[in-house]
């Protein structure tokens, strides 16, 4: 038993210890550069939400594999951290030269269940079992939210649900499932719910996980800017970030919480204001 | 599981019975949300009655909200805003006082299993297992173990060793109960809670519980109530336990010294009536008969043996009876020379010629500081007990050498059948005689008991070496005059 065997007190690291501080360093300043590039009007202005997407979301997903990795003590492969920046950056661009190319999103969460699937992930929560139970209860919880929010949206609001070819649907789709939905679910629930709730109790830990995913989304330049809409995102992702963190903790796996927000996701992109 | 389903399955029913009814009937249906609700907070707690009620709301919200977009807030509109807020507050405030309810009394069942498991007389580290089984199944935890301290040692229950420098020796050493938010590295933390057994301000050991998932602020305050009561009720039961055995060797030593009461009776009777046969037998013939002059002095010789005897024993008896009741003796220390005495001594013996008596000293013995009387009661004592118990004919062997601190070490060693190592123990014990002493020889069991005292008041010593069949050596050792 840990209390008589072990010494104590245990050794405990900072929130923020091993963060790759050199590599969000050089995706703030490639981000900088960029913007000015554009500003200067020697780039085209979707660089700058090339480069967004690139920092923001691959700037989470290297955080969030480099805090599982230090978490857990597993090896990840030789440049890992510069994949998946690569690939999300693959996916934004080709989204961005084509709607139909955005499927290149797929690549990075192809990737990473690469690497669950060699255990190389257990640290956020991916590995390459899952349990059917939560996973199931994580779709119902999802789907349920997401067709709220139709019903709701269109009920209360009376927006309609997307009226255009299913191409731009489909991209939206596409950069949920490669980088908006993995990186949040892989930084604010695999890591950093992870790390706060070996700290603090569970409500603390979702409380403080769920709000710095609100602050994100919040910050996120493309989303809606209406109030009605912000407010009601804020009300779905409020519960959706507590649901989810539930799911981890309760089954000890992403997939479930992952699941569900991508249908919710789903169910808002449909929404022509999504 | 099954809760669940139907929950979910009722909240559904309900949501499509007020879709599919006018607007007035689905005002008085959606206080059915209210059934389902309570039933989540009495059975599923706070959580469960505050999801269901949050769900319950979020299924009827749409209706509501529209109305609100379209018209603003409306007394209808109001009223139906004051349903959500009673079904929250029902689910979430419901739930928590049944989960209290609940808790408090599983507090009070383990308080009760606590004082039942040690209630049962068991040794220490026997009742600290079955107090930790029945702690471990009752705590919900991942691993519980019990430490306690007795005498020196540690008994754990339920783990390893305690190490130095663990949480468990930190709170046994401090007093003070710790928590360790996580301890292990799987998918959900393993909190750790270390809370003293206390007696007054003394922590006596501690209880260890580790647990996988959530260990919040009210059950570690709990369990260290817990710990507290395991604590008076460990020590209760050590009291109990101590008071039960105390009782038991009190009983035993009742019944001992019962049987050496009648035993002494016995032997005390027989040993005065020898000598009193003996004198009462001499003093009738010589006042019936007339006897020549020699066998006058025959028979004046030894009555006057056997009332020596019987004074002997009289004096045996007093002076016991002095040291028990906590008087010393009363002696007379003088210079006494150790060589005539010794010879004096054993005089007696050797007149009657049953064994061969030796005597050997060192030339230059000091004299020693001791009442006469006394030493020579000492002496005599141990020559006799010497003859007694040896066979007829074999040697006793006295001998006197300067010991060390100006001291003179006096030993008496026989060739008789020895004692049993299990009864040297007691053989200065009043009244004790090893088995098969009464066999062999009269005696009242007193002799060793008094020459123990008698050389103590000295400030002497005295042992014993004794093995079956290889004879008994007596030792004492007596300070000499500075």
């Amino acid at each position: 038993m840990w209390a008589l065997e072990q010494p104590w007190p245990p050794r405990r690291s900072r929130i923020l210890a091993n963060s790759p501080l050199a590599l969000i360093a050089t995706l703030s300043a490639g981000w900088l550069a960029v913007a000015g590039l554009v500003a200067a009007g020697w780039l085209i202005p979707t660089a700058v939400r090339v480069a967004s997407i690139t920092a923001v979301h691959g700037g989470l997903l290297a955080v969030a594999l480099t805090w599982a990795a230090a978490d857990t003590g597993t090896r990840l492969p030789p440049h890992a951290r510069v994949v998946i920046i690569a690939l999300v950056a693959a996916g934004a661009t080709a989204a961005a030269l084509d709607p139909r190319a955005a499927i290149i999103h797929l690549a990075a969460p192809a990737w990473l269940a690469m690497l669950a699937a060699r255990g190389r992930l257990a640290g956020l929560g991916l590995g390459p079992d899952f349990p059917l139970s939560p996973v199931l209860i994580g779709a119902a919880i999802g789907g349920l939210l997401g067709g709220h929010l139709l019903v709701s949206a269109s009920q209360t609001l009376g927006h309609p649900l997307r009226a255009e070819s299913w191409t731009p649907l489909l991209g939206l789709w596409a950069y949920d499932i490669g980088a908006n939905v993995l990186s949040a679910e892989c930084f604010f629930r695999g890591a950093l719910f992870n790390r706060l709730q070996r700290r603090w109790s569970f409500a603390a830990a979702a409380a403080l996980a769920t709000a710095a995913s609100l602050v994100r989304y919040l910050a996120d330049p493309l989303l809606p800017r209406h109030v009605e809409v912000t407010a009601g995102a804020l009300f779905y992702l409020t519960l959706l970030g507590a649901v989810d963190c539930w799911l981890l903790w309760w089954s000890g796996s992403l997939v479930p919480g992952l699941l569900a927000s991508l249908l919710f996701f789903l169910a808002y992109r449909a929404l022509a204001t999504g | 599981m099954r809760d669940v389903a139907t929950l979910a399955i009722t909240l559904l029913a309900i949501t499509l019975l007020i879709v599919h009814t006018d607007r007035e009937t689905a005002a008085l249906l959606r206080h059915l949300y209210f059934v389902p609700v309570a039933a989540a907070a009495l059975r599923l707690g706070a959580v469960g009655g505050g999801v269901t009620a949050a769900v319950a709301v979020l299924l009827e919200a749409p209706r509501i909200f529209a109305v609100i977009e379209q018209a603003g807030v409306t007394p209808p509109a109001a009223e139906h805003l004051v349903t959500f807020v009673a079904l929250l507050v029902t689910g979430a405030l419901g739930g928590r006082l049944a989960w209290y309810g609940e808790t408090q009394r599983r507090r009070f069942e383990t308080l009760l299993a606590v004082q039942r498991v040690l209630a049962e007389e068991a040794p220490l580290d026997v009742a600290l297992d079955r107090l930790r089984a029945c702690l471990a199944a009752r705590l919900d935890a991942s691993a519980v173990a019990l430490v306690v301290r007795e005498d020196e040692r540690l008994v754990v229950a339920g783990g390893g060793a305690v190490v130095a420098g663990s949480l468990a020796a930190e709170v046994l050493a401090t007093g003070v109960p710790r928590f360790v938010p996580d301890t292990g590295r799987g998918s959900r933390p393993r909190r750790t809670f270390v809370a003293p057994l206390v007696v007054g301000a003394e922590p006596i050991g501690v209880l260890a519980v580790e647990r996988t998932g959530e260990l919040p602020v009210s059950e570690r305050s709990a369990l260290a109530t817990l710990a507290a009561h395991c604590g008076l009720a460990l020590e209760n039961a050590r009291l109990a336990s101590r008071q039960r055995r105390f009782a038991a060797e009190l009983a035993e030593r009742i019944a001992s010294a019962t049987a050496a009461k009648s035993s002494f009776v016995a032997i005390a009777s027989h040993e005065l009536r020898t000598p009193l046969t003996a004198l009462l037998g001499f003093s009738e013939l010589l006042a019936r008969r007339s006897f020549e002059a020699a066998e006058v002095r025959r028979m004046a010789e030894l009555m006057q043996r056997e009332t020596e005897r019987l004074a002997r024993i009289v004096d045996d008896f007093l002076d016991l009876s002095r040291l028990e009741r906590g008087l010393g003796l009363r002696l007379a220390p003088a210079a006494v020379a150790v060589a005539p005495a010794l010879a004096a001594a054993v005089e007696l013996f050797r007149r009657a010629e049953s064994h061969r008596i030796l005597l050997e000293f060192d030339e230059g013995l000091p004299a020693v500081l001791a009442d006469p009387d006394a030493l020579d009661r000492i002496l005599k004592n141990l020559v006799s007990n010497a003859i007694k118990y040896s066979p007829a004919g074999s040697t006793v062997r006295v001998t006197a050498r300067t010991a060390a601190a100006a001291s003179v070490e006096i030993s008496v060693h026989d060739e008789g059948r020895g004692i049993p190592p299990d009864a040297l123990p007691r053989v200065f014990e009043p009244y004790y005689r090893a088995p098969g002493a009464a066999g062999a020889a009269r005696g009242t069991g007193l002799g060793l008991a008094v020459v123990k005292s008698l050389i103590e008041a000295h400030g002497g010593t005295i042992h014993l070496e004794s093995a079956p069949g290889r004879g008994t050596r007596v030792t004492f050792v007596v300070p000499a005059v500075s």
